[in-house]
């Protein structure tokens, strides 16, 4: 069981510094922006070199990160489209200027673990530090590395995040390929967490992650069968699913597929209805998934799903469960 | 803890297109490393170090032909072909759900950055590379090529990359997440890349000189290289084994984005670290495999680490000197000549070296020698700080 | 142009190219250093100070390392700039 002790979300939404999702912001021409905070605490002359994506990053992480009295000991990061933006900055360079005489600072901040790496410094972290950028499931892997190194030393704190930004360059390549007909939305933003192997005082746990590329829907029902054959404890449901669908009709059948599998009481929460279409758009809808489940009074087993697909070809299932409070300990 | 072992490998790189011809050319001190003209004018005035294989000529080899696959995907390709033709794996193993993929790469299709630039500034003629820039398509292709099913992953910390993608692997069976894993790195030679390092001013004007007085930084160059790692239970008992995964560590420097700090604290507590999880006191390594880039900031904070953990460090050399530098196959192509090392208990010759670095005074190996080696050390440091230190047991 | 338009023009391009963007031309001080103490800026910055001094003045420094002799504080650099500009 993978703990989750903080969490922070940096989204088109009202997410950060305060939470208030009683207010939805729409999408302004098919994008959800994120709404930036201050980003106070964080120093003037490291914020000026930072791209979007590696501002949103450490904008989530930094809060958690000055909250833990000894340094993690890891810092681990999944990021799909991290370092595009930057990398088109410097080709316009290019274009324009040649190839000689160009400033080096959108090619150093290119690169995708730009961000783990500004907050190794910030932090003057030296444990572990990792950046996965496998597209739609780069969240996952870094949840499932988490997942290891807390195995490897239960009593370890750990930052995960997932980040990613609607950059322009990004949402061409997109739109080109034809993942965005009129209706499907674009987002982006951060989402960082606190995790350990010990439970402590935290109200939510990860108890499994699993990953698959596949385009053939019996194969993704399959694999959700036999998901959560494995690790939902018998007689309990699923209380929530946590879905990543987005409006696009061509992806209607894994939705039909997982959804198939869940019991008639199951609500159904669409995530990307708040954060919009991004690769680690799961890290919002675990975000969410915590907020609900630590936010909830309802006593007995709460268990919330997040499936998710990208692009079809990509799919996860995250299995997330509430932490009920033992009632000697409440005393 | 479960022990893991190679039982294959694979490498394309400037000194040779296969595990034999790399071997040859590092036992020779062979240069892979040429002034320019190179291949084409896209790749500059640069001293550079390029795969000899064109990508037509990759394309009819490797019997691929969509449009969409770009040159970092194709040396992959055929470096991971031959890591599991020497594991004699079967097609159902490759795909199985108990075989993970990991992978490392900063470059992925960036090498065709012409196009990601024409596509997204004229938005109207799309060329076939729109799900082809980033890291992951590299990996993605070779997971749908072999139907695989099991974790796929890709790994980017710049030159640390595949060292971190080994570790992973590694881990994951350990774990019992996975019974084996085909993990390694590729990155060809772009003119995005070789843009970014001359703004940084890291390129040497010449040909590189690893841990030489007067080093004037590093050569790019291309390649890529897989090892497969199958978990001690899973392995048949006539299978070749080349060495054991002993030891493996990721620590940051923490200190700058593109630049080690002056005593080397990154590599230092990798090197270390790598020595705790292998159980091993540092007189036991026999050789390490530097990183060794031939900047100026490098190899002194490199030495200057090596010194903190060993006192004297063993023998060392950087076979930088010999394929420039493979940015995110640097790890995985250096972990394969360390195993080269191991399985022929010898060491190769470093290149290009005459006066030590003053201050810190140590020298690489500058000639072919047989040696009883049974540790060996390899170690990367990346853009950003990510120290990774391995280390490969003869078993 | 005289050396007080000089400098003021160089504050801003500074400004614009290394993305100071909390400052004002005004708050920076002729003679604050550009490392250390002074504006905090490292290695990274004093490469892309060496590639405004190409762009805006046509100046090529090819060694950074004669660029951070240059590249002290506002008064050197327009000092630099006066004596050797072709643009």
């Amino acid at each position: 069981m993978l703990y989750i002790h903080q969490a922070v979300a940096i989204s088109p939404q009202e997410t950060f510094p305060s939470f208030d999702l009683t207010r939805i912001y729409q999408p302004v021409d098919n994008k959800l922006e994120v709404r930036e905070p201050s980003y106070e605490g964080i120093p003037r002359n490291l914020l000026r070199r930072m791209g979007k994506s590696v501002r949103m990053g450490i904008g989530a992480s930094a809060p958690i990160l000055r909250s833990t009295p000894r340094p993690v000991s890891g810092i681990v990061i999944g990021t799909g489209n991290g370092g595009t933006a930057d990398s088109y900055s410097f080709l316009q360079q290019m274009k324009e200027y040649g190839e000689e005489m160009l400033t080096p600072g959108s090619f150093a901040q290119s690169t995708s673990n730009a961000m783990a790496s500004q907050l190794s410094m910030m932090d003057q972290n030296k444990n572990y530090n990792l950046t996965h950028v496998h597209r739609g499931l780069a969240f996952e892997m870094a949840l499932l590395d988490v997942s290891l190194l807390s195995l490897e030393d239960e009593s370890a704190f750990y930052l995960l995040a997932g980040v990613d930004e609607l950059s322009p360059s990004n949402y061409a390549l997109d739109e080109m390929e034809g993942w965005y007909p009129p209706g499907i939305i674009a987002g982006e933003g951060a989402a960082a967490f606190l995790v350990s192997g010990q439970a402590q005082n935290a109200l939510a746990a990860v108890k499994a992650v699993a990953t698959l590329h596949s385009n053939d829907v019996e194969v993704v029902r399959e694999q959700l069968e036999n998901f959560l054959a494995t690790h939902l404890p018998a007689g309990e449901g699923i209380t929530c699913l946590v879905s990543g669908e987005n409006g696009d009709t061509r992806m209607n059948d894994y939705y039909k597929a997982c959804e198939s599998l869940m019991s008639r009481g199951t609500a159904v929460l669409q995530f990307k209805r708040f954060c919009g279409e991004y690769p680690t758009a799961s890290a919002f809808a675990l975000w969410l998934a915590y907020h609900q489940l630590s936010e909830a009074e309802s006593a007995g087993a709460r268990n919330y799903l997040i499936y998710n697909t990208y692009k079809g070809r990509q799919h996860s299932f995250i299995l997330l469960t509430g932490i009920v409070k033992d009632p000697v300990e409440m005393v | 803890m479960k022990r893991v072992f190679i039982t294959g490998m694979g490498v394309i790189s400037a000194i040779g297109n296969t595990v034999t011809e790399n071997h040859s050319a590092l036992k020779n001190g062979v240069c892979g490393i040429t002034m320019p003209p190179h291949s084409s004018p896209d790749l500059g005035r640069v001293p550079l170090a390029e795969v000899s294989l064109s990508n037509e000529l990759l394309r009819e080899r490797l019997q691929v032909f969509d449009p969409a696959v770009t040159r970092t995907t194709l040396l992959a390709l055929h470096a991971f072909r031959e890591a599991v033709q020497d594991a004699g794996l079967s097609g159902e193993e490759i795909s199985s759900e108990r075989t993970a993929l990991i992978g490392g790469t900063t470059v992925g299709g960036m090498s065709q950055s012409d196009e990601l630039y024409r596509d997204v500034s004229e938005r109207y003629a799309a060329s076939p590379f729109l799900s082809s820039y980033d890291c992951s398509s590299v990996f993605m292709f070779l997971q749908e090529q072999y139907r695989m099913k099991g974790v796929i992953d890709t790994i980017n910390t710049a030159c640390s990359s595949a060292g971190n993608a080994i570790g992973y692997g590694m881990r994951l069976i350990r774990s019992g997440l996975a019974g084996k894993a085909i993990v390694g790195g590729a990155d060809s030679l772009s003119k995005f890349t070789i843009s970014g390092f001359n703004a940084l001013h890291i390129l040497s004007p010449e040909i590189c000189r690893p841990f030489d007085r007067n080093r004037q930084g590093l050569n790019l160059g291309e390649g890529a290289a897989f090892l497969v790692l199958e978990g001690e239970d899973e392995i048949s008992a006539d299978k070749k084994i080349y060495a054991e995964v002993r030891g493996y560590y990721n620590a940051s420097d923490a200190f700058h984005p593109t630049s080690l700090s002056a005593n080397g604290e990154g590599p230092y507590l990798a090197m270390q670290g790598a020595l705790g999880t292998a159980g091993l006191r540092a007189g036991e390594v026999d050789f390490i495999n530097a990183h060794g880039t031939a900047t100026e900031n490098n190899d002194e904070s490199e030495s200057r680490a090596m010194i903190r953990v060993f006192g004297e460090p063993p023998p060392f050399a950087s076979t930088k000197s010999n394929t420039g530098h493979t940015l995110g196959a640097a790890a995985a192509v250096e972990a394969v000549y360390s195993l080269l090392s191991l399985e022929n208990q010898e060491i190769y010759p470093g290149l290009h070296f005459s006066s030590v670095i003053t201050g810190t005074e140590l020298e690489p190996v500058t000639t072919y020698r047989r040696s009883p080696l049974r540790h060996i050390m390899s170690n990367s440091f990346g853009f950003g700080g990510n120290c990774v230190s391995l280390i490969f047991s003869k078993s | 142009m005289d050396k007080t338009e000089l400098k003021q023009q160089l504050k801003e391009q500074v400004i614009q190219f290394l993305n100071l963007t909390s400052l004002k031309p005004a708050e920076i001080a002729d003679n604050e250093p550009f490392f250390g103490e002074g504006l905090g800026l490292d290695s990274i910055d004093s490469l892309e100070l060496i590639v405004l001094l190409n762009r805006m003045y046509g100046i090529t420094i090819k060694d950074p390392k004669e660029g951070r002799k240059v590249l002290v504080d506002i008064e050197t650099m327009a000092d630099y700039i006066e004596k050797h500009r072709t643009k």
